[in-house]
């Protein structure tokens, strides 16, 4: 009998139309969307937005709490939200899209921010996480296999504060799988986000007129379409899939051709010197990632997303090349000054 | 049902030029072999007395045929409503409109899909290279680009000749197994133009290359457009799954780095994992022996000390290279042979012999000593170095 009704109360909990989503990062561009696309799903009876910054996407069925991660008394605040709100699913999209020269700050946000959460989770007794991190983790290698599987080690640059914080973060949630078992823990990885309204490190990079490469280097790159990133993020909170996902559109393209698209030349600098110059441009704060990311323009860094198709039933609508023709048709727009919003 | 069918065709008796396309274009009337003359005959010859009887016998025919597809459609309602949702859909979608503009978009695509548009007037900067690549980097138009030179490589300089090439499968997946030569290894360039050319099929080669060569500038990225690919267990694996034909030099860097003086005597073949591969994947393997490649730049030293520091393993000194710089890391043009021998099928293993470390040793061996045997059968043969 109390499996029976443990079952039914499962059943209720994710099929019913009493489940409550709770989202992070809220005002982010995935937040703001991923709440916006909740707000007119039927299965989802409430949305709890937490952000410090206002949520625009916010709807009837949102209720907003300014809770800033970064605050010592975020993690009792939180589980008295989750708790009070009797959440069912942490949607955790509270992370930097481009690094920031504030390391200490995004410090606390990304990798302690991530303990509040996981251990307020555990706390309200929350039976599920979703959390967005990055394929960029498993850094860029000469002795990367062409895809990379979710069984692969993580290798990114751990002397780099924003990839440490995000490799910090994932083994947080990786250790809330670890000690309960009852929670469902996924972990979507996403190829880098292209698209007409996104705004991070790659965008930047690309909205330069004269595009800095690695003179001799032309790694294979994808992308994912925001349009999917935030359609895997929704599948997520849908779907029960416990684990570790590459979300990524299908395709590759040479990093040349990516320039050569999206209407921009490249200026091919050698490697040693850009180093140089990219560590004085990033204290200068004239270039838009610091040193290390230069790894990423010389040497493969591209997963495979086969099992995400398989276990979550995620098919990506946009291929890599169409995802990065999306954002250079907006692109073109901001170029001459008829398009321009805020940077979400 | 009926009735709605009727109208339109009402409406199309007032206008004797339409008159015959409605029965043409509805897919479920099948139109009576006398229709489309008569409406050639209708077009060419306006006189009117003509035409209205005409028409008046088309309209009895339609008249008897909607009828007679009515009673039909009854028929079948009974059994599933399929037919009736289709009939319903079926009246307001006039012929006229809708083709148009699909008809158009049809003569777009065919515009874009001959090469002459993108050629005139594609992309700027784009011409020299696919939009896309395949999933490895190998680019078909870039490679096209270089092609001559490589042309001139195989039929001129190296003047290469292919023996057993049809013992290559026309198709699925194929390990081709290979020795390696040459400080700088122009082999996996040759076995592919020697399989693109020679083969009754054509057949694309991907070889794996060494990490070594994705670290250096350029060399890295040219190679993978024109089709090498990084060596490796999960690269090989889903090639092979892809149904590719994918070449191998298991002796990795200890085959381009040996000696003048052990030349065409085979190192080590790593620890057999090209043969767990194939178990893995039943793939039938084709032992190459390749001839010549080892006196293009013949190494009579390695220096190793110092280099580590240029992120190079060593530097190989050889009777041009560094007495006359860059330019003594021209190959020499000796006369190129590739024997391919008989493939060595493993059906008959199952995929969990893979684990079963003697069975691997046997089969590596097995592989390299057929690949041996070929190679010193070969040099026996060779009179001149130059000429074969």
């Amino acid at each position: 009998m109390p499996t029976r009704s443990n079952e039914a109360a499962q059943l209720a909990r994710t099929d019913g139309r009493n489940r409550v989503v709770a989202v992070t990062g809220a005002a982010g561009f995935l937040g703001s969307n991923l709440v916006g696309s909740l707000e007119e799903d039927d299965r989802i009876a409430r949305i709890v937005a937490i952000d410090p910054n206002p949520v625009t996407t916010a709807g009837r069925k949102t209720r907003t709490y300014a809770v800033d991660l970064t605050d010592p008394t975020a993690e009792a605040r939180l589980a008295e939200i989750l708790a009070a709100e009797r959440v069912d699913t942490i949607a955790h999209l509270a992370f930097l899209a481009s690094p920031t020269h504030a390391t200490a700050w995004a410090h606390e946000l990304e990798s302690v921010g991530t303990m509040h959460v996981t251990v307020a989770a555990r706390h309200a007794q929350v039976r599920k996480l979703v959390m967005w991190s990055h394929t960029w983790l498993y850094g860029a290698r000469a002795s990367n296999p062409n895809f990379l599987t979710e069984k692969h080690p993580l290798r990114a640059p751990a002397g780099e504060p924003y990839f440490a914080d995000k490799l910090e973060a994932e083994e947080q949630a990786r250790k809330l799988a670890q000690r309960s078992p009852g929670v469902v823990v996924s972990i979507l990885r996403t190829a880098p986000i292209l698209g007409p309204t996104v705004h991070n490190a790659f965008t930047r990079y690309l909205a330069r007129k004269l595009v800095p490469t690695m003179m001799g280097f032309d790694p294979l790159v994808q992308f994912l379409h925001e349009v999917d990133a935030i359609a895997a993020m929704h599948l997520a909170v849908l779907r029960d899939t416990p684990g570790t996902f590459n979300v990524v559109g299908d395709g590759v393209l040479p990093l040349s051709t990516v320039i050569k698209l999206a209407g921009r030349v490249s200026v091919p600098i050698p490697h040693p010197l850009a180093e140089t110059i990219a560590a004085v441009g990033w204290v200068a704060q004239l270039v838009e990632a610091p040193p290390s990311f230069l790894r990423y323009l010389r040497f493969l860094c591209v997963a495979d997303g086969d099992k995400a198709r398989r276990e979550l039933g995620f098919t990506p609508a946009y291929t890599s090349r169409e995802a990065l023709l999306d954002f250079v048709s907006a692109q073109r727009l901001r170029d001459v000054k008829l398009l321009s919003e805020n940077p979400a | 049902m009926t009735e709605s069918n009727r109208k339109p065709a009402a409406r199309k008796a007032a206008r004797p030029r339409k008159k015959a396309k409605p029965a043409e274009g509805r897919p479920q009337v099948a139109p009576p072999p006398s229709v489309p003359s008569l409406e050639v005959d209708a077009v060419e010859r306006p006189s009117d007395a003509d035409v209205a009887a005409r028409i008046r016998e088309l309209e009895t025919k339609m008249d008897e045929m909607m009828v007679e597809h009515a009673r039909e459609r009854e028929s079948q309602h009974d059994l599933d409503d399929g037919p009736r949702r289709r009939l319903s859909t079926v009246p307001p979608a006039r012929p006229s409109a809708p083709v148009m503009p699909e008809g158009m978009l049809d003569t777009a695509r065919e515009l874009l899909s001959t090469d002459f548009y993108l050629r005139k007037w594609g992309r700027l900067g784009l011409r020299n290279r696919s939009e896309e690549v395949d999933e490895f980097g190998h680019d078909p138009v870039y490679e096209g680009k270089v092609r001559p030179f490589f042309d001139f490589l195989y039929d001129r300089y190296f003047r290469v000749e292919a023996h057993g090439v049809d013992r290559v499968p026309a198709e699925g997946r194929c390990l081709l197994v290979a020795n390696h030569s040459g400080t700088l290894p122009f082999d996996g360039m040759m076995l592919r133009m020697a399989v693109q050319k020679e083969h009754p099929r054509h057949r694309d080669v991907r070889w794996l290359a060494e990490d070594l060569i994705f670290h250096f500038p350029f060399l890295g990225s040219f190679s993978n457009r024109v089709g090498a690919v990084r060596a490796c267990q999960e690269n090989a694996e889903r090639l092979l799954d892809s149904g590719a034909l994918v070449a191998v030099f298991p002796e990795g860097m200890k085959g381009i780095g040996k000696l003048y003086k052990d030349r065409y005597r085979l190192q080590r073949f790593g620890r057999g994992g090209f043969v767990k591969l194939c178990l893995r994947t039943r793939t039938p393997i084709v032992p190459v022996a390749i001839l010549g490649g080892e006196e293009t730049n013949p190494m009579l030293a390695r220096v190793e000390y110092l280099t580590r520091a240029f992120g190079i393993p060593y530097l190989p000194v050889t009777p041009t290279f560094p007495l006359l710089g860059p330019v003594g890391l021209l190959p020499a043009p000796t006369k190129w042979k590739l024997f391919f021998g008989e493939p060595l099928d493993l059906q008959g293993y199952g995929a969990e012999s893979a684990d079963d470390e003697i069975l691997v040793g046997r089969l590596t061996e097995e592989v390299r000593a057929a690949i041996q045997a070929m190679l010193d059968h070969a040099v026996g043969e060779r009179r001149s170095v130059w000429f074969g």
